[in-house]
């Protein structure tokens, strides 16, 4: 049967592949997809959790939570990745160390 | 009248004059070092007049003359006791020639400097800071001033001959500087020594006063060169060490064969005056030192290594003649010859009678104006072609015969010819060495034997050379140029060897000017030492 | 004279001694401006004036002396003083008597030479000094003298001094007697050690010092002092060192022939009275103290010199030489008569001899004068001393001729002239003291016989060769020359020749020409028996030898050197080992000059590479020390400081790479810590 464990080592997983993706990528969406991986992790383990509250569901509603409100990060990482790209033509974030008004 | 402090600082007043004068008057130095000289000569002049001949001096403060003494330096040291230092100063029958020939030396230095070109300033600055030295040194009669003018005396001669020197000056300088430090300064630790074992019998505080060093009732009895506690150094007297040790410091000077090469190389390098100093009254102060200090200080352990020191005169005789025998360089050549004729006094001072004393006395004053001379004659030929080698030249009588006439002179004074004053102090250096066997002074006989083979020898390579630079047909390295450059002595050279070839006639016919003022004090040391044998 | 009799002697002799010297001043501050010699002769006539006087007052008459101090030294005074007694106030007439004639012969000899302004102070100051020599009273002032005359020998031996051989010759003198000096300053020590005192008069006068010190149980004892009785032996023979080297000796004659490179007037006044009787006149002075065996040496030596001076003298071709070694052969005579203990036999021999040899000398230089003359006149080069180059000079110079006979034949000892006297006394005397000695002693007289032989031979042979036969240049000189080729001297030469000349018969010393007893020198100098018993027989016989072998040898001479029937090869070996003086001066120069050059450079070598190089070596270490100690500085005491800097500088470095302002770095380090933390909360 599948417990709690395999659901726990999974999400570790997800989240060390998301971990190296974030640490070791030269492409910014990469990192983004990284840090999307992280959090699936993290909803992962939320939902594996929400077994121990069959009152409220308080762990499916906060993955549920945590899925909008990763979307949207997503979404405003994207943008801002674009508008990177459109500024200095990559997106390798060691490049950009321009941080400044001109 | 402080005579003698008059002596010392007279010298060191001219060296403020010529350095306060701008150098646009550069021309007026000289005639400045050679008025403060003069006076200098005559202050020394009138000491010898004033001098009387029947005190004893030595280990006698009451038989020194025109003593001066002063406290100079007077600090509480708490538990060690008080440090006095006097500034005492004083001559007797030892130092009062010495004295006189110094001022005559310098006075022929000046002389030879008449031509110095480059920065006279300095040159005659520091020539004045080693004249004061150099008379403080005969004078002082306080070891610590002693020391001081001293180490004084070798500043101004390493810069002479640094500065103002050959070729290789810097070399012979630091040479010259070396060697003599390295006897000054272990000199120093033995006059500590001596400090602390020696006390002032009014006072009773510690005293650097050689007078009281010399007498064996002023030490303290567990110091480390009491005289009745036998104190050991690694196994040996440490009086035998503190006199072998100022003996080398002294020795240095003289210089005993083999701490003598700095000699050749500092009188190769040295300019003429400088040479003419270095020759005429440094290496008496070696001679003086060890009569006055070693001696007088010591006079158990004189008496115990007589043998050893007479050993060391006769290797020097015979060494520093054989030397000079092969020398190429004329000046080289006299300077060999002046460790030869050093060595006849230091064998006439270890033979310890009052003949070989006086002798040795005698021979230091002859060697001092003969070997300025000597030195100066060198000069001569130096100036004028710049070589002194001496297969570049032959014939020379015939260009320049006045310079033969006072070459010949000086060279037949100086291999010891009667009549003048070498013959006088080499004969008595003999005879008193070899009386020193029936004194009982432990000079066996061979010693004086060996000895008068210097004699031979000096005659030998003085009249080859005398041969071989001055008669024959002419045959110059420099050709017909030479020949027009070689003109004869003029008349500055020759008023400066005049007199200095006259005194060594008067001194070789009326020996006693010298020896009646030696005479009481010699006779002395020697009875002052002889009781110890 | 009855006037000048009552000036005091003592001052007589001062004037004697001074008046060359004041020439000599003269003439050294006159300089080029006098060439005339006029002073310098004026100066030898005082001196021969009151030299006479003194010793007409002085002769057999007791002693005068008188001192002032000199100059002390401890305990010890030393004093100069004058002592006249028959000895020195022969002596001191002597000297001038032999050098008046030498100054006026110089005036015609060195006439036109360059240099003779120096020429006339060298030969003042000679004078000067040889007279000091004979007159003081103490050893010391002797000494000076004696060097000094040695010094004023080497300025008139090297009087040309462009000439190399003449500069060798006088170096070689000087050093030579400098030899002798050391002699004389060690027999000084010695005597002065022994009686701490150095006047003649304390020493050998009366009762002297000498005479109260005796050998007891080997020991050799003053009244102030004793040593070891080998130094009385040693003293003696120190001071024959000093007459060995003045009176040209055996081994150490080797200067005198050479010292003939000087003026011919000038070998003649050194070789006659002069300095080489200095040696004879020191030993008859301090004779006393000659013990047995040191007597012995001395005619040992003396019979040496003279045997082997005279066969030198056999094989030489220049006409001086000859005369040197019959100098140096006679000097070997006195010195037999020293040895064997009759000092006044010596003397008069020295006497007589001074005055013939003086004669032969300047008779020489006549000659050489003559035919210098003939040198420069016919531009030929041949040297002018030289007697092959000679021969028939009797036609062209008949009064040369006879002076120099009577001078030769005095030489030979021939009867009626001194040098019979003097000689056969030596000879004689030898004879008597050998058999009072033993047969083995016998060998000394009868080698002196033989000698006087050989020397009536080569003085014959330089009197054939010279004077007799052909004129040898002549055909060369011929036809260059018109006229006389040769003559007569002139005459301010050949008076002091002549007077001379007359001083070589016997009247002047003895009314009787054969027995020398008769004697006035040796009466007045006669102070103690022989010490030997005289043999009659000895008188008679052996003048008689001598004189048979002299005209002997001279018939031998006649026939081969003026009938020309010469048997010898001049090239065997006898007569080469002759001419070349036996090979010495080769042997001395291969053994002591070549060997002290030797010694010396091997000394400047140890100077150099071992004195020099100890000093470079201590140098070395010091330096060495220096340098270790810098590289300990710099590698151990700075490393340490720079190792602590150093790890904090890689530190931070290392630190410092996380600080690169990337954004995943920054992630990672975080990372890593807390992944650290949990490991530390897990495991911990």
């Amino acid at each position: 049967m599948i417990t709690l464990t395999h659901f726990l080592v999974v999400s570790a997983c997800i989240f060390c592949i998301g971990l190296y993706t974030v640490l070791s990528k030269k492409n910014a969406i990469m990192i983004l997809v990284g840090i999307e991986l992280m959090i699936n992790a993290a909803i992962l383990n939320f939902v594996a959790f929400g077994k121990y509250d069959k009152v409220s569901y308080g762990g499916q509603i906060f993955a549920l939570f945590a899925i909008v409100l990763a979307a949207a990060a997503v979404a405003v990482g994207l943008a801002l990745v674009l508008n990177v790209y459109r500024h200095y033509k990559t997106i390798n974030p060691d490049e950009i160390n321009e941080l400044k008004d001109k | 009248m402080p005579i003698l402090s008059l002596l010392i600082f007279l010298p060191l007043l001219a060296t403020a004059f010529i350095l306060a004068l701008p150098t646009r008057y550069k021309s007026s130095y000289k005639y400045i070092a050679l008025a403060f000289t003069a006076v200098q000569f005559v202050l020394a002049g009138i000491c010898y007049a004033k001098f009387d001949a029947s005190q004893t001096g030595i280990q006698d403060l009451a038989g020194y003359q025109f003593v001066e003494q002063l406290p100079w330096i007077r600090l509480d040291l708490g538990a060690i006791g008080k440090l006095e230092i006097d500034y005492l100063i004083g001559i007797d029958g030892i130092s009062m020639p010495l004295l006189l020939l110094s001022a005559f030396v310098m006075l022929m230095a000046i002389g030879a400097s008449w031509n110095i070109q480059k920065s006279p300033k300095g040159y005659f600055a520091l020539l004045m800071v080693l004249n004061m030295a150099v008379m403080g040194i005969f004078c002082a009669l306080d070891f610590f001033l002693f020391y001081l003018f001293y180490e004084v005396m070798l500043l101004p001669l390493y810069f002479l001959i640094g500065i103002w020197g050959g070729a290789r000056r810097e070399y012979a300088a630091i040479k010259f500087f070396l060697y003599t430090l390295f006897g000054s300064v272990f000199m120093l630790l033995i006059i500590v020594g001596l400090y602390f074992s020696v006390i002032n019998p009014i006072t009773g505080a510690h005293t650097f006063n050689m007078i009281y060093m010399m007498n064996p009732q002023n030490y303290l009895g567990d110091s480390i060169f009491a005289w009745d506690g036998y104190q050991e150094i690694l196994g040996i007297s440490a009086r035998l060490i503190g006199f072998v040790v100022l003996f080398f410091a002294f020795a240095i000077k003289v210089p005993i064969v083999p701490l003598h090469t700095w000699l050749p190389d500092a009188h190769v390098e040295a300019p003429t005056p400088v040479s003419i100093i270095l020759a005429g009254i440094l290496l008496k102060i070696g001679g003086y030192g060890i009569i006055r200090i070693c001696y007088s200080i010591f006079p158990d352990m004189a008496a115990l290594s007589n043998w050893w020191l007479g050993l060391i005169g006769v290797i020097s005789i015979i060494y520093g003649a054989l030397n000079a025998l092969t020398q190429k360089d004329l000046k080289r050549m006299i300077a060999y010859s002046s460790v030869s004729h050093m060595g006849f006094v230091l064998l006439g001072i270890a033979s310890l009678t009052a003949e070989g004393v006086s002798g040795a006395m005698f021979q230091m004053i002859s060697h001092g104006f003969l070997s300025a001379a000597l030195f100066f004659l060198v000069g001569v030929v130096y100036d004028r072609v710049h070589d002194r080698n001496i297969y570049s030249f032959r014939g020379l009588a015939q260009l320049m015969p006045k310079y033969t006439g006072y070459v010949a002179v000086a060279f037949f004074a100086s291999l010891g010819l009667p009549g003048f004053s070498a013959f006088i102090g080499e004969a008595f250096v003999i005879i008193g060495s070899f009386n020193a066997a029936s004194v009982g002074t432990g000079l066996p006989r061979w010693m004086a034997l060996a000895g008068s083979i210097g004699i031979l020898l000096s005659a030998v390579y003085l009249l080859w050379t005398l041969q071989r630079m001055f008669f024959g047909e002419i045959r110059l390295k420099g050709g017909e140029s030479w020949a027009n450059k070689l003109t004869d002595v003029n008349s500055r050279e020759q008023l400066i060897l005049f007199p200095t070839l006259a005194l060594a006639l008067l001194l070789g016919i009326m020996p006693s000017l010298v020896f009646s003022n030696l005479n009481a004090s010699v006779l002395n040391l020697v009875s002052f030492i002889q009781q110890f044998i | 004279m009855d006037q000048l009799a009552h000036i005091s002697p003592l001052y007589t002799a001062l004037f004697t001694v001074v008046a060359p010297f004041i020439a000599f001043l003269y003439q050294a501050m006159a300089g080029k401006r006098d060439q005339s010699g006029v002073i310098s002769l004026i100066g030898i006539i005082f001196s021969f004036i009151f030299g006479g006087l003194t010793w007409l007052a002085i002769w057999n008459n007791p002693i005068v002396s008188a001192q002032i101090n000199w100059f002390t030294i401890g305990a010890s005074t030393f004093k100069v003083g004058i002592l006249l007694n028959n000895l020195n106030v022969l002596m001191l007439f002597l000297v001038p008597t032999v050098a008046l004639p030498v100054h006026i012969y110089s005036r015609a000899y060195m006439k036109g030479d360059s240099g003779i302004h120096r020429y006339w102070m060298y030969l003042s100051l000679f004078c000067f000094a040889m007279l000091g020599l004979v007159v003081m009273d103490s050893l010391l002032l002797m000494y000076i003298f004696w060097e000094l005359v040695g010094f004023a020998s080497y300025l008139l031996i090297g009087f040309w001094f462009t000439r190399e051989t003449a500069v060798q010759a006088n170096k070689k003198a000087f050093i030579v007697n400098r030899i002798g000096d050391l002699g004389f300053l060690i027999g000084l020590a010695i005597i002065f050690t022994q009686f701490k005192t150095l006047n003649l008069v304390d020493l050998f006068g009366e009762g002297g010092l000498i005479y109260q010190s005796s050998i007891t149980g080997g020991l050799w004892v003053s009244p102030v002092n004793s040593m070891d009785q080998i130094w009385l032996t040693i003293a003696g023979l120190a001071f024959f060192l000093a007459a060995m080297a003045k009176s040209a000796q055996f081994p150490l004659h080797v200067w005198l022939p050479d010292a003939m490179e000087g003026p011919t007037s000038v070998s003649s006044l050194i070789h006659a009275a002069t300095m080489v009787a200095a040696g004879v006149f020191l030993l008859a002075t301090v004779f006393p103290l000659f013990n047995e065996s040191a007597l012995l040496f001395i005619a040992i030596i003396g019979t040496i010199t003279a045997a082997s001076a005279a066969y030198f003298a056999l094989g030489q071709y220049d006409i001086k030489r000859i005369l040197a070694f019959s100098t140096i052969s006679q000097l070997g005579f006195m010195m037999v008569g020293i040895g064997i203990g009759t000092w006044d036999a010596a003397l008069f021999h020295l006497v007589t001899h001074a005055f013939f040899k003086c004669l032969l000398f300047l008779s020489a230089g006549a000659i050489i004068h003559e035919m210098a003359h003939l040198k420069a006149h016919s531009h030929l080069d041949f040297d002018p001393q030289d007697l092959r180059n000679m021969g028939g000079l009797k036609k062209y110079m008949p009064k040369t001729f006879i002076l120099m006979s009577i001078a030769s034949l005095a030489l030979a000892g021939f009867p009626l002239t001194s040098g019979y006297l003097s000689k056969d006394s030596i000879i004689i005397s030898s004879f008597e003291w050998a058999l009072s000695k033993g047969d083995l002693y016998l060998i000394i007289p009868l080698s002196l016989i033989t000698v006087s032989i050989l020397t009536a031979f080569y003085i014959g042979r330089l009197i054939f060769k010279a004077f007799f036969g052909d004129f040898r240049m002549l055909e060369q000189v011929k036809d260059k020359l018109h006229g006389t080729v040769l003559h007569e001297a002139p005459k301010t030469m050949l008076i002091p020749m002549f007077i001379l000349g007359i001083c070589c018969l016997f009247p002047l010393f003895s009314l009787n020409p054969v027995s020398y007893h008769d004697s006035w020198l040796m009466d007045g100098l006669l102070l103690d028996e022989y010490t030997f018993a005289p043999s009659h027989s000895a008188h008679l016989i052996i003048p008689l030898i001598l004189l048979i072998g002299s005209v002997i040898s001279w018939t031998i001479g006649w026939k081969w050197y003026v009938q020309h029937k010469y048997p010898l090869n001049a090239n065997n070996f006898a007569l080469k080992a002759s001419l070349n003086q036996g090979y010495i001066n080769e042997l001395y120069q291969w053994i002591f000059v070549n060997g002290t050059l030797k010694l010396a450079q091997f000394c400047y070598w140890f100077d150099r590479f071992v004195v020099d190089a100890l000093v470079a070596f201590v140098q070395f270490i010091v330096l060495s020390l220096s340098q270790l100690s810098v590289w300990i500085d710099k590698y151990i005491v700075d490393g340490f400081v720079n190792a602590v800097a150093s790890v904090a500088y890689w530190t931070g470095n290392q630190v410092r790479l996380v600080q690169n302002g990337k954004l995943q770095t920054t992630l990672y380090s975080v990372f890593l810590f807390v992944l650290l933390g949990l490991i530390y909360l897990i495991f911990f």
